[in-house]
């Protein structure tokens, strides 16, 4: 993606980037990244384990700054924020769903749902009645006061949806949150994230390294090695612009 | 010798607590030493001296069982797993880690006591030291040896026991026995009156009892920390009180019942006090105890920090502030101070009652 020549963002993205750069130590993870994504929208991000999928997620939800490039947000400059207003977009506009589910084990399942919300200092009453809302459609209601070591893996990955859903965000990031799960719990996962983010305008970045997650986006970005490597719609499988740069190698 | 590899790459922080187990132990075995050779000075009466010794001896043995849970090193490690080193490999690994730190402390109360006695070369303090520790009386070498190994031998085995793989009990479980406890410590100070053993072995119960009613206290007091309608800093902090009750329960009950010795000693001192017979090594004996009993509570506490690094790490995935954090931190902490205070007060009120009856 061509970056616009102005210094701000275009206005229909809800989240915009320009030739990020990032390093771990010295080794390159992110390489001139440059991407949009529109409001609602659902991006896949695909690429092989250690392609920069989790670095680039950490770079646009302001978990980490970026050495290089800029990161947008509804055009409000978020590589420029102090460290306490990059919390507070994150806990306010943001959610997080990672590999793990990362349930603090001391909580109940409604308490660690609702979490988010109490820490943005929502009182009791609301917070334990929209999360028990969001366990209810994520079919775990049940669940709702048990301690998460009673749970299976893909109950607790459904808790964890639940928790990144509770406030309504913009913008969920979820980093390969199907991972650990079998085949009929992947799908019943996906389906829930997808259908809760049609309905509520909820933007998803979804970073993984299977096909058939994959499928359910919109839009798929692929990274290699640090590098976006090309856009293309989700079906057909992207016509591989890696496969030509091999080409050009080879010829 | 694996277990000196482990422990020589091992972080500054965790060297300084073997480093502290082995002072304290060094400690302990000066006070045993010395109790030596106050018996072969003067046979008569030294049964009661020995027995006060056996105090420190439990608040090292503690302090040591503590920084062996706390040891990185002893945690079950994929890569070491992996390489064939199970959980119960480890234990033996964190018993002989243990063993050495506490046999380099006895080495070294051996050559100071030594030292001062002036069996060594020459005789320092213009020989202070040697009228102290009876120099004119040699000492038993075999006896001498014997005590020095009581605390390296209790530590491991009391690290291997502590470390074994085991299923933990919930933390009220042992409250009805610890209070039980507690009580016929109390009961058996006040029909002992001011006799020395009878007070000992009265005190001996009421801290063995308040380590037993720690965790159930702990845990009550994270109920209460968490209970009506709590917001996220409610919620954390007594939540994860109730989490870390079993851990850092025993450690808080044995530093309550020392302060409560301690209170008790005070408020006796104008009325011709506690009869402590260890001489001028009182004092230092005390201050030993407190300094074990307050380093095992720190150390459980640093344990139960880092056990609840997962969680952490998930409260800044959900970008909770860090000012949440460490107010519940503080909570956690404060609250424990209130449930604390007053139980050693109480307890010591109640033992100078006994005593002064």
């Amino acid at each position: 993606m061509v970056a616009p020549p102005d210094n701000a963002p275009p206005d229909n993205d809800v989240l915009w980037a320009r030739s990020l750069h990032y390093a771990h130590g010295g080794a390159p993870a992110l390489v001139d990244v440059s991407l949009g994504v529109r409001q609602g929208e659902i991006v896949a991000l695909t690429g092989a384990r250690g392609s920069g999928k989790t670095t680039l997620l950490r770079c646009l939800s302001g978990q980490l700054l970026p050495s290089e490039g800029e990161v947008w947000f509804n055009s409000v400059p978020v590589h420029t924020m102090g460290d306490l207003s990059r919390e507070r977009l994150r806990r306010d506009r943001f959610g997080w769903l990672g590999p793990e589910p990362q349930l603090l084990p001391e909580l109940k399942v409604w308490e660690n749902a609702a979490l988010p919300l109490l820490l943005t200092g929502a009182s009791h009453r609301s917070a334990k009645h929209a999360a028990c809302e969001w366990l209810d459609r994520l079919d775990i209601a049940a669940f709702a006061r048990k301690r998460p070591a009673a749970l299976s893996r893909a109950e607790c990955q459904r808790v964890a949806l639940a928790r990144a859903l509770v406030t309504v965000p913009s913008v969920i990031y979820a980093d390969e949150p199907t991972a650990p799960l079998h085949r009929s719990d992947r799908a019943l996962l996906l389906r829930t994230l997808t259908t809760a983010a049609r309905s509520h305008e909820i933007t998803v970045l979804l970073a993984t390294d299977d096909e058939a997650t994959a499928a359910v986006a919109d839009r798929r970005l692929t990274l290699v090695d640090g590098r976006l490597a090309g856009t293309a719609d989700a079906s057909p499988l992207p016509d591989t612009p890696e496969g030509q740069a091999a080409c050009s190698l080879s010829a | 010798m694996l277990a000196l590899r482990l422990a020589r790459g091992s972080r500054p922080v965790v060297q300084l607590r073997r480093l502290l187990v082995a002072a304290a132990s060094a400690g302990t075995g000066f006070l045993l030493l010395y109790v030596l050779a106050g018996a072969v000075d003067r046979p008569a009466g030294s049964f009661p001296r020995l027995l006060w010794a056996l105090v420190p001896l439990a608040a090292t043995v503690h302090f040591a069982v503590a920084v062996a849970r706390a040891d990185p090193s002893t945690r079950p490690r994929e890569g070491l797993d992996a390489a064939g080193l199970g959980p119960v490999r480890l234990t033996l690994t964190a018993a002989i880690s243990t063993a050495v730190a506490c046999t380099l402390g006895s080495a070294m109360a051996l050559a100071v006591f030594l030292h001062l006695r002036g069996d060594l070369a020459g005789l320092p303090f213009d020989g202070t030291g040697a009228r102290l520790l009876h120099a004119e009386q040699p000492l038993p070498l075999a006896a001498a040896l014997i005590l020095l190994a009581l605390v390296p031998v209790t530590a491991s085995a009391a690290t291997v026991l502590a470390l074994r793989p085991h299923r933990p009990l919930a933390p009220q479980t042992a409250l009805p026995w610890g209070i039980a406890l507690t009580a016929c410590g109390l009961a058996v100070e006040a029909y002992a009156g001011r006799d020395g053993g009878g007070v000992l072995a009265g005190w001996a119960l009421t801290a063995v009892g308040l380590a037993l009613a720690g965790p159930g206290l702990a845990y009550a007091c994270g109920s209460l920390v968490q209970a009506v309608r709590p917001g996220a800093l409610r919620l954390l902090a007594g939540r994860s009180l109730q989490e870390q009750a079993s851990r850092i329960g025993p450690p808080l009950g044995v530093l309550c019942s020392v302060a409560a010795g301690a209170l008790t000693a005070l408020a006796l001192r104008d009325r011709g006090g506690l009869h402590v017979p260890l001489g001028p090594l009182a004092w230092p004996a005390a201050a030993l105890v407190a300094l074990c009993a307050a380093a095992t509570l720190l150390t459980s506490a640093v344990e139960g920090r880092r056990s609840g690094a997962a969680g952490r790490e998930a409260m800044l995935d959900l970008a909770a502030p860090a000012r949440v954090l460490r107010a519940a931190a503080g909570l956690r902490a404060t609250a424990l101070v209130a449930v604390c205070v007053p139980l050693s007060w109480g307890v010591a009120q109640l033992t100078s009652l006994a005593l002064t009856r």
